[in-house]
């Protein structure tokens, strides 16, 4: 399982039947989830249908009382999530952003994308007050990449700005822009067209896009704009109750009765059957 | 009832009961022998004189002093303002002068040629002692917390166990303690330094693991009853660190090394240099881990630890480093106390004083070098000061009476401290420029 | 084998005195339940610990011992004006540290939620507050001062015996009056509206506030209920041992232990909490180390570490799956 193969895995996360209750409350009730490497995937459903339950549980913040989790890297080598720490979940490769955009406001945007960078440095306190060479070119390593990453979302110019001082779509992107500094595999966006106008998302459609196809990430995303979702995804599961409700291509999605009925009403784009 | 709502009314309100509360505080101490009211009593009817002009009652004047402080607040809003912003444009240009490279080296130059010539300006053994005993261990101490609450985010109201550990070790390892030091072996107490400061790093680390998965108020609990335990257990084993009593004399620090011998004897000036050696070696420890991964990494988990960890961040790691690198500098300003002092006993580690050291670092500004050690330096002259001479009878346990009426109004008014560090000046100065931007980042971001 | 004959003469000593020390653990469980209630309340609707809190206790200890010292003198009451400086003491007792507690909120905590600060400005005004009143209460009325109330009964006197053990007034009076204003708190929060207030905002204070609780007097009242509790605590503590100025500190920690093993935020759990500590506290005294009770504090400390680390939710909390 650990060795290193030229031929990439097909499945990177295989979610088994996992539920999730908290006190009375069932979150997620036997949800089982397939993710191929290399494709968007999205999740919808109404409010409260369990997304981003799904998104902490695939991240280790939530911890399912049934079921597998496995992730598997780009090396081939499989984890079980369930029991994980997150840090340790998204050392091996998975990489989110959260509903209401959480950047460091106190550092500078560079400093929020450099953080992200150099977790996988590995330089400890000692290295940090000795300064030698090795220690030197991993903040050369870092720099380089940060820089890259930001022209990649378009923030050199707002580099040393305080990211608090940013836009909420800059915010958006530095986000995104941190995240894909761990190097992932598989990155997770929540609602990352939340509060954008339509030009902001076609802009957000195009740089997903990029993601997976310049950086080799593979996307999961939660979205509720109904249009990005399927102009972008490739793949959408529905979620409702906790449950999955339907699985299948845009195409598939948009004729299931059932996912009509679950969204009547709450979507804005919808045509209601 | 309109009228009470007034904001004019409620700032009286709160200006007089304000300054009622400051008549209560500077005013006679109560004891066991007089009547319980004797304090209180005292304080708002005792007569006072001034000059000999005239006599009064404490509360009149104190009211007098109050209303004209309430009428005082409606000038300063009407006339500051402009006032302010004309400061602002004057101060403008040295302020930028400031930040450049070439003149901070020349500040420094200028600082580090004072602190040198210090013993030849300051004459008296009495206040040198002073320098070093009060001021320059408790910066040792100040930035050392400053590492923990204002790095990485974690209250530790416990870290004058540090204190105590270091100055405890090295009592032992030279001898002076009831116990047999380690391995019947007595150290001399130079040697004994980087033992002391590992010890203490190593509690730092062992203390650490349990408790700094907790929340940050539960830690802040955990820390203090381990002070309390601490504090308690020193002062109790008496066969093992003397109890009250404390240790024997330390031995003094000395150099001897074949050709070079060097003894620090009785006088305050030797450890004055040696002191300022380590406080510039730990400020430019912790300035560069400030700068670094490591110090970014703290401030991401002080800012966001769900969004930390999700970039692969271990909370706990870098809590843990905190601590332990904090708790060095609290280690040495053990040593350094044991060689000055020699007695070491358990009055020195009360678990106030964690509360002391950390007025040191918010009054200085959490999280910034230079700010906690001025801070801590102002702080620490005014209080030996007012300790030494007694202006208006003031008594030294009233110390914390004063130091935790700051903490309130600071946290209320200032979070960012005396000196902000200069991350938070640039907030400040983005948020002027964009509008934007949130003004004292971590003090007033709402965490939830 | 000294160890061995060590927690053999413990077990030993309580078999022999069983009923003092489940008295004594009693009397003290009721006094901890009591201050604890004030934490857990606290806790539950602002989500802070209330540093202060065990001062609030201490100053309506020393109000109340005002008041019965000014009505009483030196004499000993008897009969029914024993009941009544017990009331009148509970009473001052209360209503003093409702005055401390509720001050505490004005001045040290409703500027900073105006300022939507941050968690640990909290933490730091709190404990300013705490030091401030401690430093305050000793000048005032002297560090050396351990002061008690009017003999509102002959001390020491005993009303009856058990299995042979003779059971004290005050342990009787404590564990009544504890009970008594326990469940009187106790109904509030649960059957009164203002009481409901309180579960709602601890729960949900977004919510709440939409649905037309109003905030800041619920807060208020949870800070006046805690407080009420606390200082009839400090009125009942002072009877025994005096009140001294940092009597808050230890008990605080007490307390405080009580409050987060019984669940924090919940008022049955810190009652429930305050009376295992109190029973532990006392039958552990047998195993203190030369005599030395500060032994007592460490073990008490040691099961808070141990709750913290293993059951934050404490004995009645809810359990979640883990969260961030």
């Amino acid at each position: 399982m650990s060795v290193e193969t030229a031929v990439q895995s097909e499945t990177i996360f295989d979610v088994k039947n996992i539920t999730l209750r908290f006190g009375g409350v069932v979150s997620l009730r036997d949800v089982s989830l397939h993710m191929k490497r290399g494709e968007i995937l999205a999740v919808i459903g109404p409010n409260g249908a369990g997304k981003t339950s799904l998104f902490n549980s695939l991240t280790g913040v939530y911890e399912p009382q049934e079921g597998h989790i496995d992730f598997t890297d780009r090396h081939g080598r499989t984890i079980s999530v369930i029991g994980k720490k997150t840090h340790r979940i998204a050392r091996a490769g998975v990489s989110r952003t959260f509903q209401a955009s959480r950047v460091f406001s106190a550092l500078t945007v560079f400093e929020n994308v450099k953080i992200g960078a150099e977790s996988h440095a590995g330089i400890g306190a000692v290295g940090a007050i000795v300064r030698g060479p090795a220690t030197r070119r991993g903040e050369r390593v870092s720099d380089d990449l940060t820089l890259e990453l930001l022209d990649f979302v378009g923030l050199r110019k707002d580099a040393n700005l305080i990211a608090s001082a940013l836009s909420y779509g800059g915010r958006r992107r530095l986000e995104i822009a941190r995240a894909i500094a761990t190097d992932p595999d598989v990155i997770l966006l929540d609602e990352p067209a939340a509060g954008t106008n339509p030009s902001e998302k076609l802009e957000l459609a195009a740089l997903i896009r990029r993601v997976r196809d310049e950086r080799s990430i593979s996307v999961l995303l939660i979205e509720h704009d109904m249009k990005l979702v399927m102009s972008l995804a490739e793949r959408i599961y529905v979620l409702n109750f906790g449950g999955v409700l339907a699985e299948g291509t845009p195409a598939e999605i948009r004729a299931n009765q059932s996912v009509v009925e679950a969204y009547l009403g709450t979507s804005t784009t919808e045509e209601k059957g | 009832m309109t009228f009470v709502r007034l904001p004019q009314v409620k700032r009286l309100v709160s200006i007089v009961l304000v300054t009622a509360v400051v008549t209560l505080m500077t005013g006679e101490s109560g004891n066991a022998t007089t009547p319980p009211t004797t304090g209180p009593h005292g304080a708002f009817f005792e007569r006072v004189s001034y000059f000999g002009l005239f006599g009064a009652r404490r509360w009149m004047v104190f009211l007098t002093i109050g209303l004209l402080v309430y009428g005082f607040t409606f000038l300063y809003e009407r006339y500051m303002p402009p006032v302010r912003r004309k400061v602002r444009t004057v101060t403008a240009l040295p302020m930028r002068l400031v930040q450049k490279r070439t003149s901070r080296f020349a500040m420094y130059a200028v600082a580090i040629v004072i602190l040198l010539a210090i013993p030849h300006i300051v004459t008296q053994t009495y206040w040198m002692y002073l320098i070093v005993e009060q001021v320059g261990v408790w910066i040792l101490l100040a930035e050392g917390l400053n590492v923990v609450v204002g790095f990485a985010g974690l209250l530790d109201l416990g870290y004058v166990a540090f204190y105590a550990i270091g100055a405890y070790t090295t009592a032992w390892m030279t001898g002076v303690l009831p116990a047999p030091p380690f391995l019947h072996h007595v150290i001399p107490t130079l040697w004994v330094i980087p033992i002391a400061v590992l010890a203490a790093m190593a509690v730092g680390v062992m203390l650490g693991i349990p408790t700094l998965r907790l929340r940050g108020d539960y830690l802040a609990i955990v820390t203090l009853g381990f002070a309390l335990i601490v504090d308690d257990y020193v002062g109790n084993q008496n066969g093992i660190t003397g109890g009250g009593e404390g240790s024997l004399q330390v031995p003094h620090f000395a150099i001897d090394l074949g050709f070079w011998h060097y003894h620090w004897g009785i006088g305050p000036v030797p450890y004055y240099y040696l002191c300022l050696i380590f406080v510039a070696l730990f400020m430019v420890i912790f300035t560069l881990l400030e700068h670094s991964r490591v110090g970014r990494s703290w401030v991401a988990i002080r800012e966001d630890e769900v969004a930390a960890e999700s970039i692969g961040i271990n909370p706990l790691k870098y809590k843990v480093m905190a601590f332990a690198i904090g708790a060095a500098s609290g280690g040495f300003a053990g040593v350094l106390s044991a060689g000055l002092i020699g007695n070491i006993n358990p009055t020195m580690f009360q678990y106030q004083a964690s509360i002391n050291i950390l007025i040191l670092v918010i009054f200085g500004g959490m999280g910034s070098i230079w700010g906690v050690a001025l801070g801590a330096v102002f702080v620490q002259l005014i209080t030996s000061y007012m300790d030494n001479y007694q202006p208006w009878g003031f008594q030294i346990n009233d110390l914390y009476m004063y130091i935790g009426a700051l903490l309130i109004v600071m946290m209320i008014f200032r979070p960012a401290g005396l000196m902000p560090s200069r991350r938070r000046k640039r907030e400040i100065q983005s948020f002027e420029e964009t509008g934007e931007g949130h003004l004292d980042d971590v003090l007033t971001v709402d965490d939830s | 084998m000294g160890f061995a004959h060590f927690w053999l003469s413990g077990f030993d000593q309580i078999r022999t005195s069983f009923w003092a020390y489940l008295l004594v653990g009693l009397q003290n469980g009721a006094l901890y339940a009591m201050i604890a209630v004030g934490y857990t309340l606290v806790y539950g609707v602002l989500g802070l610990i209330n540093f202060a809190h065990g001062d609030v206790f201490m100053y309506g200890g020393f109000g109340a011992a005002f008041l019965t010292r000014g009505i009483l003198g030196s004499s000993v009451a008897s009969g029914w004006a024993t009941v009544g400086l017990i009331f009148a003491g509970i009473a001052m007792g209360g209503l003093v540290s409702v005055g401390v507690a509720v001050s505490v909120e004005r001045v040290a905590y409703r500027p900073l939620r105006r300022r939507h600060a941050p968690k640990l400005a909290f933490l730091i005004s709190a404990i300013g507050a705490s030091y401030f009143l401690e430093t305050l209460a000793g000048k005032e009325f002297g560090y050396g001062t351990n002061l008690f109330p009017a003999q509102v009964f002959p001390v020491g006197q005993t009303m009856f015996s058990v299995f042979g053990t003779p059971v004290r007034t005050l342990t009787i009076i404590t564990v009544v009056a504890g009970a008594a204003t326990l469940i009187v708190a106790d109904r509030l929060v649960r059957a009164t509206k203002l009481g409901r207030g309180i579960r709602a905002v601890a729960q949900d204070s977004e919510t709440s506030s939409l649905m037309g609780v109003n905030i800041e007097k619920t807060i208020t009242l949870t800070f006046i209920v805690g407080g009420a509790l606390a200082g009839a605590a400090g009125f009942l503590y002072s009877l025994q041992s005096g009140i001294e100025w940092n009597s808050g500190v230890e008990l605080g920690i007490y307390a405080f232990t009580a409050a987060v093993l019984g669940g924090i935020g919940n008022l049955r759990g810190a009652a429930l909490g305050g009376m295992v500590i109190g029973l532990f506290g006392s039958f552990a005294v047998p195993f203190a180390f030369e005599g030395n009770t500060q032994w007592v504090e460490i073990y008490t400390f040691l099961i808070l570490i141990a709750v913290l680390i293993f059951r934050p939710t404490g004995i009645l909390g809810e359990k979640l799956g883990r969260t961030a």
